[in-house]
């Protein structure tokens, strides 16, 4: 799980530099193999820097940082990361990041929704610019999973929301169904 | 040794929030006649190296790290050798 932040200060790009780290080499090679990566926020950028998803997270259209809970729906239901959800269930989760306007060439946008890559999408309003209202995608696989929001932090009531919860119940679920096979 | 400027800007086909923003700031100048705005960055790089090894070096940067394809392009502009 790659985690949200700002690594090496979003400098020349968010994630640009911290696909160079020493671990990178070992999460690829994962990736490569068919096993669950996750990147939230920041971690989703460094997944689009390393080329392990396609397009690119650019400034948010607003230029401001955008820190609150937002609803989302779950486009996807059937990858690993989401199977606890209902197909087309309303969520809600919070952003926080400055440079979360997903963005890609028609072609890829078209490959992406024709593979059912998108998995999460801006339901009520599209906060950042994002293409489509994407908010979160995975890898024509479906084993790599990048998405601004923070599902990790709606995991428990006190936090304001149960939402994220679901996620890693889903990979959880789905990786003990695999080890069983 | 070489110094060669490297411009990366937004695609064309891309939004440019920033640019849309100072366009505005602009105008609120009153020049009206400014119609399009667009930010990019530059990077002054000195190399120990000349000739057609700058421009394999330059590319290679360019392509590996400094530019995103996905959303940005680049030109370059061998500034001088010495």
């Amino acid at each position: 799980m790659l985690p949200g932040g700002f690594s090496y200060g979003d400098y020349l790009r968010a994630g640009a530099i911290a696909r160079f780290t020493n671990i990178m080499p070992a999460i690829i090679k994962m990736a490569n193999a068919g096993k669950p990566v996750f990147g939230t926020c920041n971690g989703f950028q460094i997944l689009t820097e390393a080329g392990l998803l396609p397009g690119a997270l650019k400034r948010n259209d607003n230029q401001r940082f955008i820190c609150r809970t937002i609803p989302l729906e779950v486009v996807n239901n059937q990858t690993i990361f989401t199977t606890q959800y209902c197909s087309r269930e309303r969520i809600a989760l919070p952003i926080a990041h400055a440079d979360g306007s997903y963005y890609a060439d028609e072609e890829t946008l078209d490959r992406l929704e024709a593979n059912n890559q998108v998995v999460f999408r801006y339901a009520a309003e599209n906060p950042n610019g994002s293409l489509q209202n994407i908010a979160g995608i995975t890898n024509e696989r479906g084993n790599v999973l990048g998405m601004m929001p923070h599902p990790e932090r709606a995991v428990e009531a006190i936090l304001g929301s149960v939402d994220g919860l679901r996620l890693f119940k889903s990979l959880l679920e789905n990786g003990k169904v695999r080890t069983e096979a | 040794m070489t110094n060669v400027r490297i411009f990366v800007t937004y695609k064309q086909s891309v939004f440019d929030p920033q640019g849309e923003t100072i366009k505005t700031a602009i105008h609120s100048l009153g020049h009206d006649e400014v119609t399009s705005i667009k930010v990019g960055k530059f990077f002054d790089v000195t190399l120990a190296a000349t000739g057609s090894d700058v421009v394999t070096a330059v590319k290679e940067i360019a392509d590996q790290l400094l530019v995103n394809f996905n959303m940005e392009t680049y030109t370059y502009q061998v500034m001088e050798e010495a």
